[in-house]
């Protein structure tokens, strides 16, 4: 398979995926206000903990609004492009419409990721975006070109563990049929990703660091963000969530092999 | 009347028998649920460090506050009733059920608790272990637990987030997709109903204005009424305006339920 195949026809996907999705524009609008407040739930507790107290681990009220919205712009950008796909996996696998993606000439998990499309997530990455540079804008920050090249390096390597810790959880339906509490299990244990990494200790730091590198996602990129570039954590979030992906895709392939066809 | 009344207990087997049969999605449900109090401990309690209180609350009170909730929610959250519903309004199951002489809300209302009953049944393990590990690395205070004030608080709760499940997903007589609308209203009760920070954290002013709104009866004050930390006058204006709420959402749903048959087209045979 050449090596602009994939990209173009994920291009192809999201192209129909638009289409269909212009298709409900209220349903769209929807959504987009489902997302908002979900953030300005995140965005409440903020204000609601620092009505309080003047810092946490380290952390002010604005840095805090930098790090929630860095990590709102992440799963918004997943939430569009690859979580639609994968969470229909387990309704694939259980009704036997996974045999139409196997018999495809294309990697399965390519096809099963980029299935689906959802654009109004995109219209709140946006919005958290902006969050973002306006917690900047309070704490007087002008980043670096070199800091906001690796801050969107950065974004790519959370989406990266975002994609590894979703596609562990639905590739369990091959061995549980009925899989839908995993997309519970993923919110769930994605709450990690809002600490201040400086917050956990112990055998909690270490997992979520080095196994799961989910106290990096949206920390590192804030961090570098606010305070500049550290090529220590750096290298450590690249290494940790590329790892943490190939053994992901790596347990997808082998529940592939218990996949039983449904068709007669 | 009487026959009615006799086939409730068959609509609560047939639920439960239902529900247990996905008892592995219920086990990871119960162990996941105690991922939100985990994370609440680390960020809490890196907020509370060098003070002893904020609010009203010590950290061992607003850690267990979290806790109270895991088992809040566990007793009195629909799990995906709304969805159920909606999917019977939607694909013309409701033909079948319309014809039996049961009344609707009544048939829900035990489908409701067989599936809390089958949720309590899978989930208890994981929960009572979970909750024995964390009391171990995590201070609680269990010794001003109020289950008095809390039972009725709790049942109240039930009865609210059953009343307003069902509000909403009647609403697919007219709509064709409710999850935007389900999960508009879930973040609400997230933020108002105490899900996220105990209400009595916030502004006074915030505080004394989303006391009224229905959210706060569904979380925050069967959690509050159980951990002991309302005054009796407080828990008696509680429980009158939660099942106030519950009882005005119950009549609406009755009258969203006729307006709905109304429009509702039962097709094929």
């Amino acid at each position: 398979m050449r090596l602009l195949t994939l990209p173009r026809l994920w291009w192809t996907q999201i192209r129909y995926a638009l289409t269909r999705e212009m298709a409900f524009r209220a349903n769209f609008f929807a959504w987009v206000m489902v997302e908002l407040s979900w953030f300005v739930l995140q965005l409440a507790f903020v204000g609601v903990v620092y009505h309080h107290v003047e810092s946490v681990a380290g952390w002010n009220r604005n840095q805090m609004i930098v790090l929630v919205a860095t990590n709102q712009l992440i799963q918004q950008i997943f939430t569009a492009f690859l979580m639609p796909g994968l969470t229909k996996l387990p309704e694939l696998v259980r009704t036997g419409k996974l045999d139409f993606v196997l018999l495809k000439p294309v990697p399965p998990q390519f096809l099963v990721s980029t299935a689906e499309l959802e654009i109004g997530p995109l219209a709140n990455a946006g919005i958290a975006a902006l969050v973002a540079c306006m917690g900047l804008h309070s704490l007087g920050i002008v980043p670096s070109m070199a800091s906001v090249a690796a801050y969107l390096l950065l974004l790519v390597t959370g989406l990266l563990v975002h994609y590894a810790l979703l596609l562990f959880l639905v590739s369990l339906t091959f061995w549980i049929i009925q899989a839908e509490s995993v997309l519970l299990g993923y919110y769930s244990i994605f709450q990690v990703a809002r600490l201040p990494r400086e917050a956990a200790r112990g055998w909690f730091r270490i997992v979520f660091t080095l196994v799961l590198p989910l106290l990096l996602v949206a920390n590192i990129p804030a961090t570098t963000l606010i305070r500049g570039i550290d090529p220590g954590p750096m290298s450590l979030f690249l290494l940790t969530s590329l790892t943490a992906a190939f053994l992901a895709s790596l347990f997808f392939r082998r529940g592939l092999l218990r996949y039983q066809s449904a068709s007669s | 009347m009487i026959s009615t009344l006799r086939s409730l207990p068959t609509v609560f087997s047939i639920g439960l028998q239902r529900q247990l049969a996905y008892r592995w999605n219920y086990l990871l449900r119960a162990l996941f649920s105690a991922m939100p109090l985990l994370v609440s401990w680390i960020f809490w309690q890196s907020a509370f460090r060098d003070r002893g209180t904020i609010g009203d609350y010590t950290l061992p009170g607003l850690l267990t506050y979290y806790a109270i909730l895991l088992i809040v929610e566990a007793v009195s959250s629909p799990a995906d009733d709304d969805f159920q519903i909606s999917r019977e309004i939607r694909e013309g199951m409701l033909n079948p059920i319309l014809l039996r002489p049961l009344p609707y809300g009544l048939y829900r209302f035990f489908l409701f608790l067989a599936g809390r009953c089958a949720y309590l049944t899978a989930a208890i393990v994981p929960v009572v272990l979970c909750f024995f590990l964390l009391s171990r690395a995590i201070p609680l205070e269990w010794e001003n637990l109020d289950p008095w004030r809390g039972l009725p608080a709790l049942l109240g709760s039930a009865l609210l987030q059953f009343s307003l499940t069902l509000c909403l997903s009647l609403t697919s007589f007219w709509f064709l997709d409710i999850s935007a609308l389900v999960f508009l209203v879930y973040s609400f009760e997230f933020l108002a109903g105490g899900h996220v920070f105990p209400l009595d954290l916030l502004p006074a002013t915030v505080f004394a204005v989303v006391r009224l709104l229905p959210f706060a009866y569904e979380y925050w004050f069967p959690t509050a009424a159980l951990c002991g930390t309302l005054s009796h006058p407080a828990w008696v204006a509680g429980l009158c305006l939660q099942f106030g709420w519950a009882l005005a959402f119950l009549v609406l749903a009755h009258l969203i339920w006729r307006a709905g048959l109304r429009k509702y087209t039962a097709a094929g045979g």
